[in-house]
C-alpha cells in the first residue's frame, strides 16, 4: 500500500517533469529554426532532467535514472556550448523525452516499453564527444581580463554566444543593501527577462558604505543603453556599454579554446564599434570556421529546411500542468467553493429558524411561505454555483494536449521529409479533464494521418502551385455546450474515387451502395472498420489502428467526428465534443410507457407530426421538413418494444443531429427537459447498442440515456451500406 | 449424550470448509460463497434496458452506482415468476462489477465442513459448469431451522462461472 502510494507520487511528479521537458524542447526547436539559442529553455531542460534523475534515484527506478543521466551529460555539453544545438541533436532530445514517457508507462503498467537505454546512451555519447570550436570574440571587447578569468565556463560560453549573435555587453553597477540583496537581485533578473541576459555579477571588495554592497553586473542585450534604462527604471544603477577595442587583439585567448584561428567574418571586421546590429546569423549562414557539424548524415542544416515542422505553439505558462489521474487545483477555486458551502450553512440555520417559527406559531403562514420561498431560491443559486465550481475544477486547457501534437508534427514531418507548419488556435479552450485525456490518442492519430497522407512533399507541392511548406491547423473553440476541434491541412485531399474503389475492394461497401452514397456519406466511409486508403502500411499511420478506432474513441466521449475534403486542396476533420461529461441538459421522452432521455446537445428540435404527413422511400419512413428529407426511426421498434411497427396515431419526432447527419426519432410523448448526470452502465451492459448510460432523476427512478451518435450510425449510413438499403425500422 | 460426545470427537478436527449463503429458486435450494455476496436488498424498481442480455431484468441505482440486475431464474433456465414479498436481490461482486441477482427467498448462512460437501461429479453431466458441488448441511451443529426444512440439499454455485457471460474476462 505504502509502496503503491509512493509510486503514484513518483508517477505524478515524473509525468509533470516529462511534460515540461517536452515544452522546453518545443521552445528550443522554435528558437533553433530561427538560428537562435534559448539559454532559459536549455537550462530548464537541464534542470528538469536533473530533477528527474534525483527523483528516479529516490524511488529506485533505475532505468529512468540511467536515461536521465546520459541526457544530462549531453545537455551539460550543450549548455556550455561544447556541442552545438542542431535539429539532429533536438531529434535525440525529443527521442529522450519520448523514452521517459515510455519508461513511465512501463513503470505504471508493467508492460515492457522496449526502450534500450544503453543503445541510446552510445548514440548520445558519440555525439557528445564532438565539440564545437570557439572563436574568440571576447578579445574584441573592453572587458576586464581579471574578471574574464573568474567567469565560470558556462558564463563565458553565454557571453561569447551573445557576442556572436551581435548583442552588446553592458556593465551595470548597483549598490544594494545587504539585508535585501536577494530580493533586489531577483527583481533585476525579473526585469531583464526577455530584454537582457545577466551573464554574471560580482561584488566589489571596496564597498562605499556599511550594510551596503556594490555589485558589478555584466549584461548582454540586443537593445541599447536607453532600452536597458527603461527596463530598469526605478533601480538605482549606473549602466555603461562595453566598447569594442579599437584594434582586434591578435592573440591571447581566455579560456581553453582549441579552435583554429579562422576569422569569423562578422566579428573580425569592426567598422562601427558601438552600434552594430548584426543580423543574428542563422545556422546555415554562419561561417563554419572551426564548427564541426555534429550530425551523422552530412551537414545538419541540409536535413531540415528552414521551417520544416516549425510550430507556432501559443506560449503556455509553465503552471498549467496536469497529472494523469490527479487534478491540481488552484487554491482560490477551493476557497470559492468553501465560501459557497459557508453560505449553504447559513441557509441551513435560516431553515432552522423558519421551522422554529412554525413550531411556535409565532409568525403567520404567509410570512413563513415567503421565507421558505426565499431560502429555496437562494439554495438553488448556491447549488448551481457549487456545480459550476466543481465543474470548473475538472476543466483543463487543451494546451497540454496541443503541446504533444506539436511534438508529433515535428517528428512526423522529419521522418517523412515533409515541411509542415503547425498553427494552433484556441489552446486555452478548456474541456473536462477526462475528455482531454481520452482525446489524446484519436487526435494524434488524425494529425499523423494528415501529415502522412494529406500534406505532400515540398517538391510535389511546388509543382502543383502550392507553397513548399504545408500548413496544419489545429483550432479549438467553444460552441455552446460543445468544444469543436478542427484539424485541417492544405494537402492533397481525399480522392473520393479512390475511397469508393477501396471500399468495394475491401468489402466494406457493396458495389451498389458505393454508387448510391452521397459525397458526404462516402467521405464517412473512411471511418468504417476495415477501411484504409493508405497504399502501404507506414510506420506512422499504420500502427494497426484505423480511423474507425478514432471514431469509436470520440463517440465514446459523447462526441462526433466529421470529415470534409476537397481533392487537391486539403482535408478538414471536425471533432465535436461535449465540454463535460458530468452534467448534461437532456430532453425526456416516453416510448411505450417507458421514460428515456437524450442529451439536448444532439437535439435540433422536436416536432408534433401528423401521421398523414409521413412518406416512405424504399419502405423507410421519411418526413419532409422544410423542404428536406428527414429519415425517421421508430425508436419503439429499434428498441424492440413494439414489433412489428403499428400504424401511428399521433407522434412526436425528435430531430437528432450529429455532425452533419440528421435523423428523426419517433417517440410517443415528450416529457420535458432536465439537467442530468450521466452515469455509465456496468461492464455487463457495455455491448447494448444505442444506450450511453443512465441517470437518476432524483426520485430513485433510473432513466436510460439514448446515445444519439450510435443510433444515427446504426440507422443511417452504416446500416444502409451493410444491408444494402433494406427497410431499417 | 454419549452419542453426541462421540460425534463431536470425530468431527472436531475438520474446519469449516465453506461459508455460504443459501437461497431458494423455485423448488430448489442454492448457495453462493458468503465471500462473494456484498449485500442483500429488497427488490427495487427496475428500469428495463432494451436490447440488453436476455437474463438481465434491467438496472437500478444502488447508492448512486448503476447496478445490473440479473434474473437468476432466467439464467438457470427456470420458468419466470412474478416478484413476491420475499423476493430479494443479492449484490455479488463479479470481476469488479457489482451485479444484483434476483432470488425467490433468502435462507441463511451455512458453515459447511468438508465432509458435508459432495463434488459436482456426483451429478454426472447433468450439472452445469457453474455448480461446484452439493452441500448437505445440518446435523446438530447448531444451525437454526428457518421456515423451510433444512434437511434438503444445497446446490453450491460458483459465482464466476455463473456470471461469466456478463462481462467477466
Amino acid at each position: 500500500m505504502a509502496e503503491g502510494r509512493a509510486r503514484e507520487e513518483f508517477m505524478a511528479e515524473a509525468q509533470e517533469l516529462v511534460d515540461s521537458l517536452r515544452r522546453d524542447l518545443l521552445v528550443l526547436d522554435a528558437a533553433q529554426r530561427q538560428g537562435q539559442a534559448d539559454p532559459d529553455a536549455l537550462n530548464g531542460l537541464f534542470r528538469g532532467v536533473h530533477t528527474l534523475k534525483g527523483l528516479a534515484g529516490m524511488f529506485s527506478i533505475e532505468v529512468v535514472g540511467r536515461l536521465a543521466h546520459v541526457l544530462e551529460d549531453l545537455l551539460e555539453e550543450l549548455r556550455l556550448g561544447r556541442v552545438e544545438m542542431t535539429q539532429d541533436i533536438l531529434d535525440l532530445l525529443f527521442e529522450g523525452s519520448d523514452g521517459f514517457a515510455k519508461l513511465l508507462h512501463e513503470v505504471s503498467t508493467g508492460e515492457p516499453a522496449g526502450v534500450d537505454v544503453q543503445a541510446f546512451a552510445d548514440v548520445l555519447h558519440s555525439v557528445g564527444k564532438v565539440s564545437v570550436g570557439t572563436d574568440n570574440v571576447l578579445e574584441a571587447y573592453e572587458l576586464d581580463r581579471q574578471m574574464l578569468a573568474v567567469l565560470t565556463e558556462y558564463e563565458e560560453h553565454r557571453l561569447r554566444a551573445n557576442l556572436e549573435q551581435g548583442k552588446g555587453v553592458f556593465r551595470l553597477y548597483v549598490c544594494l543593501a545587504l539585508d535585501t540583496i536577494d530580493s533586489a537581485l531577483e527583481d533585476i533578473k525579473e526585469r531583464c527577462r526577455g530584454t537582457a541576459e545577466i551573464i554574471t555579477y560580482l561584488p566589489s571588495m571596496d564597498s562605499t558604505g556599511k550594510d551596503v554592497i556594490d555589485i558589478e553586473m555584466w549584461l548582454a542585450s540586443g537593445t541599447d543603453e536607453a532600452g536597458l534604462r527603461a527596463v530598469l527604471k526605478g533601480v538605482e544603477a549606473k549602466i555603461e556599454r562595453v566598447q569594442r577595442r579599437p584594434m582586434p587583439a591578435p592573440a591571447g585567448r581566455v579560456g581553453a579554446s582549441v579552435a583554429p584561428t579562422g576569422p569569423t567574418g562578422a566579428v573580425a571586421a569592426p567598422v562601427v564599434p558601438a552600434e552594430q546590429p548584426q543580423e543574428p546569423t542563422s545556422p546555415e549562414g554562419r561561417p563554419a570556421a572551426g564548427v564541426v557539424p555534429v550530425s551523422t548524415n552530412g551537414p545538419s542544416t541540409a536535413v531540415s529546411p528552414p521551417a520544416a515542422g516549425g510550430s507556432q505553439v501559443e506560449s503556455s505558462p509553465h503552471r498549467q500542468r496536469t497529472v494523469p489521474s490527479a487534478v491540481r487545483v488552484d487554491i482560490r477555486k477551493l476557497d470559492y467553493l468553501m465560501n459557497i458551502v459557508g453560505e449553504l450553512g447559513t441557509l441551513r440555520s435560516q431553515i432552522g429558524r423558519v421551522l422554529e417559527d412554525m413550531r411556535t406559531g409565532s409568525n403567520e403562514h404567509r410570512k413563513l411561505v415567503l421565507d421558505i420561498h426565499r431560502i429555496h431560491r437562494m439554495f438553488h443559486r448556491h447549488l448551481t454555483e457549487v456545480q459550476e465550481g466543481v465543474l470548473d475544477i475538472r476543466m483543463v486547457p487543451l494546451s497540454q494536449l496541443f503541446d504533444k501534437i506539436a511534438v508529433i508534427v515535428r517528428q512526423a514531418a522529419r521522418e517523412l521529409d515533409k515541411d509542415v507548419q503547425l498553427n494552433v488556435v484556441g489552446a486555452q479552450t478548456e474541456v473536462d479533464k477526462l475528455i482531454a485525456e481520452d482525446l489524446a490518442d484519436p487526435l494524434m492519430h488524425i494529425v499523423r494521418n494528415a501529415i502522412d497522407h494529406g500534406v505532400e512533399k515540398p517538391d510535389k507541392r511546388e509543382s502543383s502551385g502550392k507553397v513548399r511548406h504545408g500548413t496544419l491547423t489545429v483550432a479549438a473553440s467553444h460552441k455552446g455546450n460543445h468544444v469543436v476541434i478542427e484539424v485541417s491541412d492544405d494537402g492533397a485531399g481525399v480522392r473520393l474515387e479512390a475511397v469508393r474503389e477501396t471500399a468495394v475492394r475491401k468489402g466494406v461497401l457493396s458495389p451498389q451502395a458505393a454508387v448510391d452514397l452521397t459525397r458526404h456519406e462516402l467521405m464517412q466511409v473512411i471511418f468504417m472498420p476495415g477501411f484504409s486508403t493508405a497504399a502501404k502500411v507506414t510506420d506512422l499511420s499504420g500502427r494497426g489502428v484505423g480511423m474507425d478506432v478514432v471514431k469509436t474513441n470520440i463517440t465514446r466521449l459523447g462526441g462526433s467526428v466529421d470529415v470534409e475534403s476537397v481533392e487537391g486542396e486539403g482535408t478538414r476533420f471536425i471533432i465535436t465534443l461535449p465540454i463535460t461529461l458530468a452534467i448534461v441538459n437532456a430532453l425526456l421522452f416516453e416510448i411505450k410507457g417507458r421514460l428515456f432521455s437524450i442529451p439536448l446537445s444532439s437535439v435540433q428540435e422536436a416536432l408534433i407530426v401528423d401521421p398523414g404527413s409521413l412518406q416512405t422511400v424504399e419502405s423507410r419512413e421519411v418526413l419532409t421538413l422544410r423542404g428536406e428529407t428527414l429519415p425517421l426511426c421508430r425508436l419503439a421498434v429499434l428498441f424492440m418494444l413494439e414489433q412489428p411497427a403499428q400504424p401511428l396515431h399521433s407522434a412526436f419526432v425528435i430531430v437528432v443531429v450529429v455532425g452533419q447527419r440528421r435523423i428523426g426519432l419517433v417517440v410517443d410523448r415528450l416529457a420535458g427537459q432536465q439537467d442530468i448526470v450521466i452515469k455509465s452502465l456496468g461492464k455487463s451492459l457495455s455491448q447494448v447498442p444505442g444506450i450511453s448510460g443512465a441517470t437518476d432523476l432524483g426520485d430513485g427512478r433510473l432513466v436510460l440515456v439514448v446515445d444519439a451518435a450510435a443510433i444515427l450510425d446504426e440507422v443511417l449510413s452504416l446500416r444502409r451500406a451493410q444491408l444494402r438499403g433494406g427497410a431499417v425500422c | 449424550m454419549l452419542h453426541s460426545h462421540l460425534r463431536e470427537a470425530t468431527v472436531h478436527p475438520s474446519e469449516v470448509a465453506l461459508e455460504c449463503l443459501g437461497f431458494v429458486l423455485g423448488k430448489e435450494r442454492y448457495a453462493l460463497p458468503l465471500s462473494s455476496v456484498r449485500e442483500i436488498m429488497r427488490m427495487p424498481k427496475v428500469t428495463e434496458v432494451p436490447r440488453g442480455p436476455r437474463d438481465v431484468l434491467g438496472i437500478v441505482s444502488v447508492r448512486g452506482e448503476i447496478t445490473t440486475i440479473v434474473d437468476l431464474r432466467r439464467r438457470l433456465l427456470m420458468e419466470e415468476r412474478p416478484v413476491g414479498p420475499r423476493t430479494r436481490v443479492l449484490l455479488v461482486d463479479h470481476q469488479g462489477e457489482i451485479l444484483g441477482l434476483v432470488v425467490d427467498r433468502v435462507l441463511q448462512v451455512y458453515r459447511l465442513h468438508a465432509e458435508e460437501i459432495e463434488p459436482a461429479s456426483v451429478l454426472g453431466s447433468e450439472a452445469g459448469p457453474h455448480v461446484t458441488g452439493i452441500g448437505r448441511p445440518g446435523w446438530e451443529r447448531g444451525v437454526e431451522v428457518l421456515e423451510l426444512s433444512d434437511e434438503g440439499i444445497l446446490i453450491l454455485l460458483d459465482p464466476f462461472t455463473l456470471l461469466k457471460q456478463y462481462g467477466g474476462r
